[in-house]
């Protein structure tokens, strides 16, 4: 009895390490959100450049909404991902992503661009009234939001190129 | 008799101190007394265990802000509540919904409750039916036959 007991256990300690194993990169794990499928909150907030941006203007294309703080490790992970994402789709210009910052100070995140590269547009949420809308609980937090303006997927974690552009082809292919 | 009607005094002064409290002092709750009371019901977005209403990250303070906008413009607390359920999903509520699966969170324990309170009943009848077993005349002459010097 005591042997098929230690068997069944092994065999269900098997299973669960196979199945995390397997698992898709984190990219590809996108989490439940009750915004999915309805229109994207307006972000309509002051660019570290000092010009206002607006999420609606960026129609027509996809929008990787981004919610990071330079604080968070998985934001800093992430980083050098999200740069060579957007360097992959530089010529096409078929997604654009939007980070908004969580909880931190813009001069640290002016810094930490400096340091290691990325030309998207950050906007600030002094207030926190975008993550709100959004129902961000914690960063790295995204949305992909598709060109018509609708919330298509939210990624909780840090996501990579490959996961995105995964993710990306799913939603042209749905589209199509 | 006498305890019977010590049990329904009992009772009396129960109701009427459930009553008076359920009225509270009759005057309609101001508007920050609203949002502090919304804000309690609702947990904080980013911290664990705490609700928007006691803690001071800025995520709390996002939802306080907007409680508050949301009074001030007339929204009924049900409405502000369903607003941030669309954002965050049922869990951001500290108390489970009265509908659907969440029903079962608050239905068990009065269900509970019932069952024990009818249990409870049951076995004090039991208890009293018991006791209330005399002796027979056939019992009263074996304890006499066995006192017998």
């Amino acid at each position: 009895m005591a042997r098929w007991s230690a068997a069944g256990v092994a065999l269900v300690a098997v299973l669960l390490v196979t199945l995390l194993a397997t698992r898709e990169p984190a990219a590809t794990q996108v989490a439940s959100s009750a915004l999915a499928g309805h229109a994207a909150p307006e972000i309509a907030g002051r660019e570290l450049s000092g010009a206002t941006l607006r999420l609606s203007s960026l129609r027509g294309r996809f929008v990787l909404v981004n919610f990071f703080a330079t604080w968070c490790t998985p934001c800093q992970r992430e980083h050098p991902e999200l740069v060579k994402f957007t360097q992959r789709h530089l010529a096409a210009d078929d997604v654009r992503v939007l980070a908004v910052i969580f909880d931190d100070d813009a001069a640290n995140v002016r810094r930490f661009f400096a340091a290691e590269g990325g030309d998207w547009p950050v906007v600030a949420d002094p207030r926190g009234k975008v993550a709100l809308e959004y129902g961000v609980r914690g960063p790295p937090e995204s949305f992909l939001v598709d060109p018509d303006g609708f919330v298509l997927t939210r990624i909780v974690g840090e996501v990579d190129a490959d996961g995105l552009d995964r993710l990306l082809a799913q939603a042209g292919a749905a589209r199509s | 008799m006498t305890s019977r009607l010590a049990w329904v005094a009992l009772a009396l002064v129960l109701l009427v101190a459930l009553f008076v409290g359920a009225r509270g002092d009759g005057s309609p709750p101001t508007d920050a007394e609203r949002s502090a009371r919304i804000a309690r019901s609702v947990r904080c977005p980013t911290c664990r265990g705490l609700s928007a209403g006691e803690s001071d990250a800025k995520a709390a303070v996002a939802v306080r802000d907007e409680i508050r906008r949301r009074v001030a413009r007339g929204q009924s607390d049900d409405a502000i509540r369903a607003y941030l359920v669309s954002r965050y999903g049922d869990d951001i509520l500290l108390a489970p919904p009265s509908s659907g699966v969440g029903l079962a969170v608050w239905a068990l324990p009065a269900v509970a409750f019932v069952l024990g309170a009818l249990g409870l009943a049951a076995a004090f009848v039991r208890w009293r039916r018991l006791t209330a077993v005399r002796p027979t005349s056939e019992d009263r002459a074996l304890v006499a036959e066995a006192r017998a010097p």
